[in-house]
C-alpha cells in the first residue's frame, strides 16, 4: 500500500496521533491496517478544510480510541469454533495417549480442560470416559479375564475358576463400555467443540 | 446517549451486524467509508462509527470478505471490499435463519 499523506484537521491528527498511542500494544500490522483505516475515514469526514465544529461532530461519530480498541480486542478474542489443533489433539491422547508411558494421556486431559470450546460437562466425560483410553481398556480387560485359567486345545478346553453367568454378562457389558467408550467419548468430544 | 444499555441489546446488535455488512456487499464492492457511513445512517444500528473497523478486520480474517487499496482522485488511498464465496454462502444461510427469527419473536411480540 502506498501512502499518500492527506492533510487532516489538527484535531483529527491529534486524534490519529492518540489512537496510536493507545494501540501500541497491538501487533503492528493490525495496528498499521487499523491506523490506516481511521486515517482514511477522517479524511473523508475531517479534512484540513472542515470547520471545527464538523470535526468535532465527525469525532463524537467516530467514538474514543478506547472503544475502538476495546472492540478490537473483543473481536480479536471471539474464540474460533469447532475443531482447532488443540483440540483434535486433546482427543488423540485421551484415546491413545495413555500408550506412551500413561502421560499422554494426562497430557490430554489437561488439552481437553484447558480448551474453552468444551463445557465443564464434556470434559467430565471426556475425562472419565473412559479414563487411559483404549490403555485402560487394554489394562481392565487383561485384568478381568486373567481369573479364567484355560488349558486343552481344539474342542476340548476347560476353564477352571471361570465366572458364573451373571458374572459374565457383567464382563461381557464392562468390554463392549471398554471398547466404545472411548470411541463414543471422543466423537461426543468432536460434535460438541464450539 | 440514553440510559446504559443491557449487554444483551448490544451483542444481539453485534450479531446482526455483520450481516449488514455483508448486506451492503452483495453484488458489488465498496470502500470502508462508504459500509460506515451506510451503517451509521440506519436508526438503531451502529453507536459509534469507530468500532466497525475491528469488525470488518475481523471479516477479512475470516475470509468472508476481501478488500485491497486503490489510490483515489479526492484523497487518501481507499479499501474497497468485496464478498468471498464463503461470505455470499454465510449471507445466504443467515437470510433464511433471519426470516425464520424475525416472523417468530414478531408473532410472539404481537401475541402479547
Amino acid at each position: 500500500m502506498t501512502t499518500t499523506t492527506t492533510e487532516l484537521h489538527p484535531l483529527a491528527e491529534a486524534y490519529v496521533k492518540e489512537l496510536k498511542d493507545a494501540a501500541r500494544r497491538m501487533p503492528r500490522t493490525q495496528r498499521n491496517e487499523l491506523v490506516a483505516e481511521i486515517r482514511s475515514h477522517l479524511a473523508e469526514t475531517a479534512p484540513a478544510t472542515a470547520s471545527q465544529a464538523e470535526v468535532l461532530t465527525a469525532l463524537e461519530r467516530l467514538g474514543e480510541p478506547a472503544e475502538i480498541l476495546a472492540e478490537q480486542g473483543a473481536e480479536a478474542a471471539a474464540p474460533p469454533r469447532g475443531l482447532g489443533l488443540h483440540e483434535i489433539a486433546a482427543i488423540l491422547l485421551l484415546m491413545f495417549g495413555a500408550f506412551l508411558f500413561l502421560v499422554g494421556w494426562l497430557g490430554g486431559v489437561v488439552l481437553l480442560w484447558s480448551s474453552r470450546r468444551w463445557t465443564t460437562r464434556d470434559k467430565l466425560i471426556g475425562t472419565f470416559v473412559v479414563p487411559g483410553g483404549y490403555f485402560g481398556a487394554a489394562f481392565a480387560g487383561i485384568a478381568t479375564s486373567s481369573t479364567t485359567s484355560c488349558f486343552g486345545s481344539g474342542r476340548h478346553v476347560t476353564c477352571v475358576g471361570g465366572p458364573s453367568t451373571a458374572a459374565q454378562i457383567g464382563q461381557i457389558a464392562l468390554g463392549v463400555f471398554l471398547l466404545l467408550g472411548p470411541l463414543a467419548s471422543a466423537l461426543y468430544l468432536a460434535r460438541r467443540a464450539r | 446517549m440514553g440510559p446504559a444499555e443491557p449487554s444483551s441489546i448490544s451483542q444481539l446488535r453485534r450479531g446482526v451486524l455483520e450481516y449488514c455488512v455483508l448486506a451492503l456487499l452483495r453484488g458489488t464492492e465498496r470502500y470502508s467509508y462508504e459500509i460506515v457511513h451506510a451503517l451509521a445512517q440506519a436508526d438503531g444500528l451502529v453507536t459509534t462509527e469507530g468500532t466497525l473497523y475491528p469488525l470488518l478486520s475481523r471479516l477479512r480474517k475470516e475470509d468472508l470478505v476481501s478488500s485491497t487499496w486503490r489510490e483515489s482522485d479526492a484523497g487518501p488511498p481507499r479499501r474497497y471490499y468485496r464478498l468471498t464465496p464463503s461470505g455470499e454462502a454465510r449471507f445466504t444461510m443467515f437470510l433464511g435463519e433471519w426470516s425464520r427469527f424475525r416472523d417468530s419473536v414478531d408473532a410472539l411480540l404481537e401475541g402479547q
